[in-house]
């Protein structure tokens, strides 16, 4: 199992290596002035060239790739922003918490809708619940996150007046983003839930358990859904990963400074920097993620654990 | 079935909770939350709280709190003190200018000439800001004792004073720059009424009142401010109803009406220094012939474009500079809507038949609505227009360039002085990246804007403008289009809040009632 996690571990030097370089690539081939756009159209041409010249803009573009990953290598050091001269690393480091508790709520969110709703279902395959639910779910699925996130707004912060509307410091600024972000993901947990429960459910040992008297809700709980769980914790496990690299819409509708609105605002940019340091810590954090999952498998099925040698 | 009877219950439950929920209205507050605090949303963080790192609007709005220039613009617009109580003009281009003594910055220490030397060093060598003094001859910024600064311009350049009154160009603390280094945006020491007191970035700033600020007329009547970035405009308003702010910056045209009507808010409105404008590549066929740009300012209803695209806010432009800039031709007659007049010039022009073109803009919604209807009204000179939307980068980079035939920009003549709005946009030395991107040339312009550049006299100086505004106006290089407003909302509550038509608002004199 160490070898197995030690293993993974190493081969995320050649991916970082790999997405640094394509990210530096793509922002290097994107049209787009860097010192044009911080200095506004107001500023006379020399000055932009002065400040081309400050940023390492005219270095060909191997030198530029090379002192980046030089930097990073031997400084740990990502660079600083070019348009508030903050180092990167804090930037990103800054943006962090907020996206982790986001996306934490959000997935908290959509597991204690997703799941319940996904085993009911499963057990009442058909019934007004379980039509109910899906048609819930494919309206979750379907619904745009800026459009519900909108509505939320609407109801409970103009019509009710309980939650504010921006902002994300205080317990109540969350409740919005969180259910936004959410719905959706609880939206497709609760359809992987509720297939891999009927599957399971169908299986000979279960019938087993219930033909030697076993308790309906034991038998769910204990028997069906513990097998059911490697497709959720998977789905749950990607969702997670994804809304970790920021989930800019939901922030910028509720004004939310997590890294999602701080990468779109520095591709608007061309904050080389920010983009390339952003994109490194997403891939770094989605990787972790994945692993996370991988290792969960193992506490959840002794049979995979017998193969991570 | 009874399952099926209760989920219905639960669901028709549901329904009518909901529906009584959007029904009901939501309560009000009748007076600050907090009435030691005010609350500002803006759409967006500050970037730096250096000031002489970015030259941004939602920067300069903080930083004006915080920060102060050697002499400050009045609502008219004349140049009166600040930091320097008085100022001399020596000869034809030095200054001397004699600072107030006692001035405390918010680390302690005294301001001295030392710092106001180090300062415009300092602005003068950051590409962010540099070029809005660029006149100043680096090498001639003098001490000359504790509280006098002497410099030089490299030529005559009579804005100076307005250049000097730019937020960009704000006195910092030569200890505490030396300090903080390149983290001095993190942790700003000016002069100004307020001073840093928390950060959270892309989140709040919080602004404390600065209890030893020199200035008594200027002394903040709020303790504390906090700056809130609310990127989207619709949450502003919102915001704004449900009292969770007390002033809102920028309200979205869709929601004027909203704020307008409702008696728990106050809409300040008043013109502000923004243009927007079509622009030609007047270097290239056919818009080198005057004939085709004149035809196509006939054929544009801007009434109509203005209606359209900004809801009827603001006003349709009538030459190069809003009324509100010194020295803007006042006598200047629109276009108007012609379409006769415009075939007539095409036929002479010798493109009755018409042409096709392209116009360009970047993502910006109102531009992109003022392009589509350019499209659509050039159509009846028979002018057939492709339309691109390009992502800013680029837009500022093919413009520059010269690959296009018309684009759709905007300008802010943040000085409130004539030259800042035309010379970069229209003297031929400004070509492309410069900001002259319609690469217009005409001699009699170029000399008439180096003349209001180099003339002290104010009367002289205003000829010189109004002649230059009457051939651009005549010449059109541009379609003349949209000059902006400042929107903001405030509570019935918050009184002594003006907009200044740069966009920075003081908020040192904001006070409840």
């Amino acid at each position: 199992m160490h070898k197995y996690i030690l293993r993974r571990l190493f081969l995320l030097i050649p991916v970082m290596l790999g997405v640094s370089f394509i990210v530096f690539t793509m922002m290097y081939l994107t049209p787009g002035d860097p010192a044009r756009i911080m200095l506004g159209e107001s500023a006379p041409g020399h000055e932009v060239e002065r400040l081309r010249e400050e940023l390492g803009l005219n270095d060909p573009f191997l030198v530029q790739y090379g002192n980046f990953i030089k930097d990073l290598v031997v400084h740990q050091d990502l660079g600083r922003s070019y348009t508030n001269s903050r180092p990167v690393m804090g930037e990103i480091v800054s943006r962090f918490p907020t996206t982790l508790k986001l996306a934490g709520l959000g997935v908290l969110v959509a597991v204690i809708i997703g799941i319940p709703t996904g085993i009911i279902s499963a057990t009442k395959q058909y019934s007004l619940f379980d039509n109910i639910s899906m048609v819930g779910a494919l309206l979750g699925v379907s619904m745009p996150n800026f459009w519900q996130g909108i509505m939320l707004i609407l109801l409970f912060s103009v019509t009710l007046g309980w939650l504010p509307a921006s902002g994300f410091s205080t317990p109540q600024q969350m409740i919005l983003p969180a259910l936004t972000l959410g719905t959706s993901s609880a939206a497709i947990i609760t359809r992987m839930t509720r297939s891999s429960m009927l599957e399971v459910i169908r299986q000979d040992y279960i019938r087993t358990a219930r033909a030697k008297g076993q308790v309906e809700s034991v038998i769910i709980n204990r028997h069906a859904l513990k097998n059911a769980l490697i497709p959720i914790v998977t789905v749950i496990g990607l969702q997670f990963g994804f809304l970790l690299g920021g989930a800019v819409l939901t922030e910028s509708i509720f004004s939310v400074p997590g890294l999602g609105r701080l990468m779109v605002d520095a591709i608007g940019q061309r904050n080389f920097p920010i983009v390339q340091g952003g994109v490194l810590f997403i891939a770094l954090t989605f990787s972790m993620v994945n692993l996370g999952v991988d290792i969960l498998y193992a506490f959840l099925d002794p049979r995979i654990k017998s193969q991570y040698k | 079935m009874l399952k099926n009877k209760k989920a219905l219950i639960l669901v028709s439950f549901l329904l009518v909770f909901s529906l009584v929920a959007v029904g009901c209205g939501s309560e009000t507050a009748s007076g600050p939350a907090d009435p030691n605090k005010l609350v500002v949303a803006q759409p967006s963080d500050a970037v730096t709280l250096d000031p002489h790192g970015q030259n941004d609007n939602a920067s300069a709005r903080v930083r004006l709190q915080m920060f102060e220039t050697l002499v400050d613009q009045d609502a008219d617009l004349q140049i009166i003190p600040s930091l320097a109580e008085s100022w001399e003009q020596l000869d034809e281009l030095t200054y001397e200018f004699y600072l107030k003594e006692g001035v405390k910055f918010h680390n302690g220490e005294e301001l001295t000439a030392n710092d106001v030397a180090f300062s415009l060093r300092r602005a003068l060598g950051s590409a962010n800001v540099s070029f809005i003094i660029e006149a100043i001859d680096v090498d001639s910024i003098e001490v000359v004792d504790t509280y006098t600064v002497r410099f030089s311009t490299k030529e005559s350049f009579a804005p100076i004073l307005a250049h000097l009154a730019h937020p960009s160009i704000a006195i910092v603390s030569e200890v505490a720059v030396n300090e903080h280094g390149e983290d001095f945006g993190q942790y700003p020491v000016g002069t100004g009424p307020y001073k840093l007191a928390n950060w959270e970035k892309d989140e709040f700033v919080d602004l404390v009142r600065f209890e030893d600020y020199h200035n008594e007329e200027r002394f903040a009547k709020i303790e504390n401010v906090t700056f809130r970035a609310i990127s989207e405009g619709g949450n502003r308003t919102i915001e704004l109803e449900t009292g969770g702010i007390d002033i809102a910056y920028d309200i979205p045209a869709m929601d004027i009406n909203r704020v307008e009507e409702s008696d728990d808010l106050i809409l300040i409105r008043d013109m502000n220094f923004s243009t927007t404008y079509v622009g030609f590549n007047a270097a290239k066929e056919p818009f080198d012939d005057v004939r085709v740009r004149q035809a196509i300012n006939y054929v544009v209803n801007m009434d109509a474009v203005v209606d359209a695209a900004y809801d009827g806010i603001g006003t349709p432009a009538k030459g190069p500079l809003g009324a509100n800039v010194w020295g803007a031709n006042l006598d200047l007659e629109a276009y108007g809507y012609n379409v006769e007049r415009a075939k007539e010039l095409m036929a002479e022009a010798g493109y009755a038949d018409g042409f096709t073109a392209e116009i360009w803009t970047n993502q910006n919604p109102q531009r992109i609505a003022v392009l589509e209807m350019v499209q659509n009204q050039l159509a009846d000179i028979n002018i057939k227009v492709e339309t691109s939307i390009l992502d800013w980068g680029v837009f500022l980079q093919e413009t520059a360039a010269g690959n296009h035939d018309m684009f759709v920009m905007g300008w802010g003549t943040v000085t409130g002085d004539p030259d800042y709005g035309l010379y970069a946009l229209f003297h031929s030395s400004g070509h492309g990246d410069a900001g002259n991107r319609t690469f217009y040339t005409n001699e009699r312009v170029d000399e008439l804007l180096d003349l209001g550049r180099a003339t002290a006299d104010e009367d002289e100086r205003a000829a010189y403008y109004h002649e230059a505004q009457q051939i651009i106006r005549d010449e059109a290089p541009w379609i003349f289009t949209w000059n902006g407003e400042e929107l903001t909302g405030t509570q019935t509550w918050v009184r002594g809040f003006s907009n200044s038509p740069a966009g920075h608002h003081a908020l040192w004199t904001v006070y409840y009632e």
